[in-house]
């Protein structure tokens, strides 16, 4: 696959299509490269083929728990280093701890703020 | 609005509308077709007897009941966002009441997550008071923890599958639904099932218990029992036989984990009780909290 070398790559792994939709729109202006998995085991198969710069994560996935599939990740020697973000309707005093325990960059919680999540994610990838 | 029996759809239609009854939930916790039909599996729920509301083409609400011997168990109930403020939920739960009452199930259980208002309200409407708090608390692979009390461990013994279900079926403690040893004889059943790999179920998932029974050097004697697949730990049960709750529920956590360091650990609905600090000394931390509730059989 060919690509803009300088231009970022996304992984988004949502399974709801709506909230895939939004984060598009919402990222259409900063030109990363986006793209997308609608579950935990394809999730890993992109992961693994892309090497993305950052992994945006729905930690409720149809098929494996968001947790167990950062777990997988952290584990994966060409993976482990690459930012993770948690995307999660889940209360923020939960979703914080959660994403921290399981070794999270970080963690933005659901719905997004479509004003501020271009800035957050430029952030992340900045670090 | 009428109300069919679940039974009439299948199992990829129940998984949709239950995944929209909640897309906007408090801890929202998707399926696939196959983890739904593990789900229904291991919980003996009775799709016959579980209800789907439906206006005009659409579904707006679903919810199923499980079944076994003198218990019904009200699981998956959900409207989706459309259905909602209109009585439907009310609607299904009384149907589903009926239907257990028509099995001969005096009493019927469920579990709200603590902080769900509307539903808590709904089940206390239904006659349903609360029993008591269960945890559902994770631990994340590789956590480090007190090694110290793994040292104190002087005999373990490894148990397969049928040692496991002997244990469960000798605990004095009453166990929640999908702790109960109807669920560990069921982990059997899901060698049996063969889905289709569109339905998304795990391959690597093995169907079969696994345990260790651990005397420590103070005397303390307890057991752990498991299911492990490759990539998380589950259905984890302890029981303290012997020796202080909390430091022997750790030591036996503590044993476990070194044994499957790389696997991410959950434990569900376990009771906020004198073992619980164990479990947050070898690690684990809480996620959330349902409150249990039955109803009892009223006399009429």
């Amino acid at each position: 696959m060919c690509h803009d070398r300088l231009m970022k790559t996304i992984l988004q792994i949502e399974d709801n299509f709506a909230n895939r939709r939004l984060v598009e729109r919402v990222l259409e202006p900063y030109s990363y490269r986006l793209i997308n998995a609608i579950d935990g085991q394809s999730g890993i198969d992109t992961a693994l083929m892309e090497a993305p710069d950052l992994i945006l994560l729905d930690m409720g996935l149809p098929d494996m728990d968001g947790q167990t599939l950062v777990s997988v990740l952290r584990e994966t020697p060409s993976l482990a280093k690459v930012p993770i973000i948690a995307l999660t309707a889940w209360p923020e005093s939960i979703a914080g701890e959660m994403a921290l325990r399981y070794g999270c960059d970080g963690c933005i919680t659901k719905p997004i703020n479509v004003a501020e999540f271009g800035k957050q994610i430029e952030v992340y990838l900045s670090r | 609005m009428i109300l069919l029996s679940a039974s009439d759809f299948a199992i990829e239609e129940l998984t949709r509308a239950y995944n929209q009854t909640r897309t906007d939930y408090l801890i929202p916790m998707p399926m696939n077709p196959g983890r739904l039909q593990e789900y229904i599996l291991l919980y003996d729920v009775a799709l016959d007897r579980s209800k789907v509301a439906i206006e005009g083409d659409n579904i707006v609400g679903l919810g199923m009941l499980g079944k076994r011997k003198g218990m019904g168990w009200i699981t998956r109930l959900g409207v989706l966002p459309d259905g909602r403020r209109r009585g439907v939920g009310g609607a299904i739960l009384d149907a589903l009441l009926t239907e257990a009452h028509g099995c001969g199930l005096p009493d019927v259980w469920l579990e709200v997550i603590h902080g769900n208002g509307p539903a808590h309200e709904l089940f206390h409407k239904f006659q349903f008071r609360e029993t008591r708090e269960l945890i559902v608390a994770r631990r994340p692979p590789r956590t480090a923890r007190n090694m110290s009390i793994v040292k104190d461990a002087r005999q373990i013994r490894y148990l397969q599958h049928d040692e496991v279900l002997e244990l469960h079926c000798r605990r004095k403690e009453r166990m929640n639904w999908l702790s109960s040893v109807e669920t560990m004889h069921n982990v059997r059943r899901l060698a049996n099932f063969s889905p289709d790999d569109e339905a998304g179920y795990l391959q690597h998932e093995l169907a079969h218990l696994s345990g260790i029974i651990v005397e420590f050097s103070d005397g303390a004697r307890g057991w752990v029992s498991f299911q492990a697949t490759t990539l998380q730990l589950k259905r984890i049960c302890v029981e303290v036989l012997r020796g202080d709750p909390v430091r022997t529920t750790a030591g036996l956590l503590e044993l476990l984990h070194r044994l499957h360091s790389s696997q991410d650990a959950v434990v569900e609905n376990i009771p906020d009780d004198a073992a619980w600090p164990g479990y947050k000394e070898a690690g684990y931390f809480e996620v959330f909290r349902r409150i249990e509730m039955v109803r009892e059989s009223v006399t009429e």
